[in-house]
């Protein structure tokens, strides 16, 4: 279904059309910078109100913002890990173990997207 | 209304008229009616009663306890088949379409069911029907899939009835009530709720299977199997502490298997799992709260689940493809299936305002009250980490990252209602939580919307998002690649076989080589004798007749010798 042929932007659904910034250059920028000045008013946040905690631990400044990020990190980083040892080829098990149905081709309702 | 009928019955019913109406718009609406009958049906159904009582050889057999636990989970089981049945609108295989409404029926007269040999009937219903939402894919590997599936379904059920039979033979009684663990009884019974919760080690037949089924299928698979060993275990073993800790393991590996698997919605089934545990680990605190939470989670759970499987089997359905490796940059094409899966990602990962944040946070609570504070750590990692694969993973894989050049169609009518409509429960739960709370099995006594519990999971959530996005930023993050990875069925679908082929071998040949001994032995002793006394063998020499005159003749002279002497 892919193809390499230039698309048409105007004959996409409005929707998909308005979201194409995110492609555009700096777009991406954009939602990180945007993500960091979350991340940073969040952290902030904890010194200004009465925390409700039913353990000391939650009382450290920022404890769920750091718990939530270098947990994460770990996990990333051992599941990576564990491809080392768990990773293998599709054919595995059986030859056609993972393969798809036949998908007829007229009711797929394809669109032409193409330039 | 109809408080004479059993629920299932209503969907049997639908399932023995499917197949005589004609094929399309007819069939369709059928499979919306029964659900939307069904759930009228429970909700104006008397509350602790038991309303259907049958004679079955001997036993009193309760088809239809009704009470506050039963009732939430089959109103969710109304909706799910509800939703799951406007997804398949399109679906012309009367198979499917007669398979869901058994599955569904059973599922929901196993919820009902007072005693546990009807519980056993209806446990064993649900695997002989679901199946067929995996065979109708009709490849290959579908087909071993799902014989895979049924075996360890049914040999769920099998164990139940040796519980059961056990139980009878111990107490005289077949209730369907709260036991305790000790008896070998229990313990029977215990691992076949097990088995069908997917608790970890017993896991693998749900990441083979539901990835395995139809687009449609999964949507119905996931709601339901699951959900009632969650209901089953809530029910028979409250309270019962290695649930706990069973529960904090079903959080927490399947999350590093959904960072690195590539299916998409094999993603969605590791994290099925991990779903399961927060409420395994409800069922195993037992209190009030603890319960609240389990029944208010599985609720919100089989919403959001089904949408995510939803968002991705119209992806699959469009593309062909569920494959995080060669998905990405849908978002152009598909951007309703993208806002439902975002909407689905959002309610899965608990942001205030979506329905994982009203419900997951009872379980959460429970744990912290009951002073399991190490569960509780265990909890919020496997909350942030169920955001980053469910949460980001999927809807970044499938609609952003990179190009896959792929421009399918938006995802038809029928699906983006079924979509749309499970995103709206989602919000509307997690917005206004009132009447979900009014559902539960017990008095809630909780406010999920306070500053801190808002801001703390805020934070959480954004900093998991953090963390992704520096992993990808430096490139550390994982690639998705086109691979498997080793679960424990690589015990059965590996390590078994080839043991037993390399005990097997040896055995034969040894077998083999004794046996052709032994045939060696026989084929020449048979021409030894053949020799000997073949046609014209030594000893056959001596048959003629006239050797037997003379010996005869020998014999009559030695007499008469003998004879004459004495």
């Amino acid at each position: 279904m892919a193809n390499n042929k230039p698309d048409n932007p105007d004959k996409f659904p409005a929707l998909g059309r308005a979201l194409l910034w995110v492609e555009k250059p700096g777009g991406v920028e954009k939602i990180v910078y945007t993500l960091y000045a979350v991340c940073a008013g969040l952290f902030v946040a904890d010194f200004l109100y009465h925390k409700h905690s039913y353990l000391a631990i939650e009382d450290f400044p920022g404890f769920y913002a750091l718990y939530g990020f270098f947990m994460c990190a770990a996990l990333v980083i051992c599941a990576k890990g564990m491809r080392l040892f768990l990773k293998r080829d599709e054919t595995y098990y059986a030859p056609r173990d993972v393969e798809s149905e036949p998908y007829p081709e007229d009711q797929l309702d394809k669109v032409d997207y193409d330039a | 209304m109809l408080d004479w009928l059993p629920t299932a019955f209503l969907f049997f019913l639908g399932a023995a008229i499917l197949p005589l109406l004609p094929r399309g718009p007819a069939r369709a609406v059928l499979l919306l009616a029964i659900p939307v009958i069904a759930a009228a049906q429970v909700y104006t159904l008397p509350l602790d009663d038991t309303l259907v009582r049958v004679t079955f050889f001997g036993f009193d057999l309760d088809l239809m306890r009704v009470d506050k636990l039963s009732r939430i989970f089959a109103l969710i089981f109304c909706i799910a088949a509800f939703l799951g049945n406007l997804y398949a609108w399109h679906v012309k295989d009367p198979v499917q379409q007669v398979a869901a409404l058994l599955y569904s029926g059973a599922a929901i007269g196993a919820v009902f069911a007072g005693d546990l040999i009807t519980l056993f009937f209806y446990w064993e219903g649900t695997a002989i029907s679901s199946v067929f939402l995996i065979w109708a894919r009709r490849t290959e590997g579908a087909y071993f899939t799902g014989m895979r599936y049924l075996i360890i379904q049914i040999g769920s059920g099998v164990i139940l009835l040796a519980g059961v039979v056990l139980m009878y033979v111990d107490t005289g009684s077949i209730a369907f009530q709260h036991m305790e663990l000790g008896t070998p009884a229990t313990w029977l019974i215990f691992i076949a709720f097990g088995m069908k919760c997917a608790f970890p080690l017993l896991h693998n037949w749900l990441q083979d299977a539901y990835p395995a089924a139809t687009v449609t299928g999964t949507v119905i698979l996931s709601a339901f199997t699951t959900k009632l060993a969650v209901y089953s275990l809530a029910r028979g073993f409250a309270g019962t502490e290695i649930l706990i800790y069973i529960g904090a393991i079903m959080t927490l590996f399947p999350i590093f298997y959904a960072v690195i698997e590539n299916d998409l919605r094999r993603v969605l089934a590791y994290s099925l799992n991990n779903q399961l545990g927060f409420m395994v680990v409800g069922v195993g605190i037992g209190t009030e709260l603890a319960l609240n939470g389990t029944a208010s989670h599985a609720f919100a759970h089989i919403l959001y689940k089904a949408l995510l499987f939803m968002s991705v089997g119209a992806v699959l359905f469009r593309t062909g493809t569920a494959k995080g490796s060669e998905l990405g940059g849908l978002y152009k094409t598909m951007p309703l299936t993208m806002i439902f899966c975002v909407i689905g990602a959002a309610s899965i990962s608990a942001f205030p305002l979506f329905s994982g944040f009203v419900t997951k946070s009872l379980i959460l609570s429970a744990a912290a009250h009951e002073h399991y504070y190490i569960i509780w750590g265990i909890l919020l990692f496997a909350s942030a980490g169920v955001f980053h694969h469910s949460g980001i993973k999927i809807p970044y894989f499938a609609f952003f990252a990179h190009d896959s050049g792929k421009r399918p169609k938006e995802a038809p009518w029928h699906m983006l209602w079924a979509m749309g409509l499970a995103s709206f429960l989602c919000i509307a739960v997690g917005v206004y939580p009132a009447p979900l709370y009014a559902l539960l099995p017990f008095e809630v006594d909780y406010q999920p919307y306070t500053t801190t519990h808002v801001i703390t999971q805020l934070q959480l959530l954004f900093f998991s998002a953090l963390a992704f996005t520096v992993l990808m930023r430096t490139g550390i993050y994982p690639p998705e690649l086109k691979s498997v990875n080793l679960d424990f069925d690589w015990t059965y679908r590996r390590f078994l076989p080839r043991l037993i082929e390399a005990i097997g071998k040896p055995i034969g040949a040894a077998m083999q080589a004794w046996s052709d001994m032994m045939r060696d032995g026989l084929h020449a002793m048979i021409i030894r004798l053949y020799h000997s006394y073949g046609p014209q063998g030594r000893i056959s020499q001596f048959w003629p007749t006239g050797t037997m005159v003379l010996w005869i003749g020998i014999l009559l002279g030695v007499t008469l010798v003998v004879n004459y002497v004495s």
